[in-house]
């Protein structure tokens, strides 16, 4: 391909990669999270001065903001872990028993598709892969067939960090239900641009994490464990409470946390969602779903390019993926950043089933991940940077 | 001497919880670190004049708010308190 790679314009530098993480954050989450390292760094939770405190108050208001966007009654049944991937562990691996079933969907990012592989292959559990559409759309008639006398949860990604499309959530629920089987929700893609009501959606187990459409900073998440639900903690230690037992205590929050949390991060997550508060979810959600719309009908305009998964934006949430035909996704992101600016992401996104059912695996695509603070004139800027590219390998 | 009255609870997360729904209703008590003497435990624990904590102790249990033990403390400067642990007969 004629390009010149080396042509960086790194001032540009349009985020198209906010599935990986958001990136602007709101100002005030820079600050708080600054502000709780320079002046309010008592360890929570440990020592009983001032300063431990206003970390513990803090930590107290993040897990009551959470609790308020998700709908959730009872605060103490939202515990921080270090991002998704660590809450979708804790759940995992303190739920699940030796000789359960476990039903994932394809769409599944590998911080399922790895704890389960490891669980199955030392011969604890047993699984069944629940197929999806060429859309993204997992089959629910196959569903209703894979239960299984000890199948005792169902692993649901809320929305593809591939093609964005959002999961049935309350009909694969009340599926599971019915058979008396658990749901775990992966809402990686979605907390903080969907609104997902946990008690009216009756969801059992949910990870989310804080860095993504939260607006938080890296290194926060968390995990909603339903009343009645008793995991089996994945760490033991230090939670300053109950400290003359050797006995990791039974209380929630503190039974699934051991150790010293990330405040500063915590603080940085409040702050984001109080942003999201503030804007209104619906008008973040609106936002975001009309730059999907102009994107993808721009990029359907070329016809070299195909794109992945439902043709309609509101049924999506963030990633929108693509390929130009006969041509290595990863140098098409590559040219991008270095001619254009561009920042996004190519490959696998480390859900590689997904792949496999979209007909885009070893090779992977091209992922776009708008965020609220995309402009509409970055998605034009974008789109020409893409024509320009298409125009190139039509040269060859 | 003074008299005054503690009480416990089985996480943090729980004396915070305390400490924001009696602010909201001008309780008036204090969040203190859990005197050694009636507790090994590193956290924190509310303390209130004596004569106010059955009313306390009823908006925590009426608010969802697990609490773990509540004690009456004889207190002498830097002098070990002369402890009794409130049986809930004695809080009502």
């Amino acid at each position: 391909m004629n390009c010149n790679k080396d042509s960086v314009n790194h001032e540009l530098n349009l985020y198209f990669d906010n599935s990986a993480t958001s990136w602007p954050k709101p100002e005030a989450v820079y600050r708080a999270a600054e502000l709780q390292m320079r002046q309010m760094c008592g360890n929570p939770g440990r020592s009983g001065h001032t300063r431990m405190l206003e970390a513990d108050r803090l930590i107290y208001r993040t897990r009551e903001a959470l609790a308020a966007l998700f709908k959730v009654d009872d605060p103490s049944r939202i515990i921080f872990a270090l991002n998704a991937t660590d809450a979708l562990n804790i759940a995992l691996k303190g739920f699940l028993k030796t000789g359960d079933h476990v039903i994932f969907t394809a769409l599944e990012h590998n911080s399922v598709l790895r704890p389960l592989g490891t669980m199955r292959r030392n011969g604890l559990i047993t699984t069944t892969m629940l197929p999806c559409s060429l859309e993204g759309y997992p089959d629910l008639e196959f569903l209703e067939n894979a239960y299984q006398p000890q199948t005792s949860l169902l692993v649901i990604n809320h929305a593809s960090n591939v093609i964005g499309t959002v999961a049935p959530l309350r009909k694969m629920i009340e599926s599971a239900h019915k058979k008396g089987v658990k749901v775990l929700v992966d809402a990686a893609q979605t907390a903080g641009t969907i609104d997902i009501d946990i008690a009216d959606l009756d969801i059992d187990l949910l990870a989310f994490t804080g860095h993504k459409s939260l607006l938080g900073p890296t290194g926060t998440g968390g995990l909603y464990v339903k009343a009645g639900i008793d995991l089996k903690p994945l760490r033991e230690g230090g939670t300053g409470s109950q400290s003359e037992l050797d006995l990791h205590p039974k209380n929630m929050p503190e039974r699934l946390e051991a150790g010293t949390l990330n405040s500063a991060g915590l603080a940085g997550l409040l702050e984001g969602i109080n942003f999201i508060r503030e804007t209104g979810l619906d008008q973040i959600r609106e936002h975001e779903t009309a730059l999907r719309r102009s994107l993808r009908e721009q990029l359907m305009e070329m016809r070299q390019i195909t794109v992945y998964g439902p043709e309609e934006a509101a049924e999506c949430a963030g990633s929108l993926s693509f390929t130009i035909r006969d041509t290595d996704c990863g140098e098409i992101g590559y040219i991008l950043e270095n001619n254009f600016g561009i920042l996004c992401r190519t490959g696998l996104h480390c859900a590689p089933l997904a792949h496999q059912a979209f007909g885009t695996f070893p090779g992977g695509t091209i992922r776009l991940s708008p965020g609220f603070f995309t402009k509409a004139g970055d998605i034009q800027f974008l789109i020409n940077a893409i024509r320009e590219i298409v125009a190139l390998t039509e040269k060859g | 001497m003074a008299t005054n009255c503690y009480v416990t609870f089985p996480t943090i997360f729980y004396a915070i919880r305390a400490e924001s729904l009696l602010k909201q209703k001008d309780f008036t008590f204090k969040m203190v670190p859990v005197p050694r003497s009636i507790s090994s435990s590193c956290g924190t624990a509310l303390r209130c004049a004596c004569p106010d904590l059955s009313k306390i102790r009823q908006y925590l249990a009426d608010h969802q708010t697990e609490m773990e033990s509540f004690y009456q403390l004889e207190e002498d400067g830097f002098k070990m308190p002369i402890v009794k642990e409130l049986q809930s007969d004695e809080l009502q």
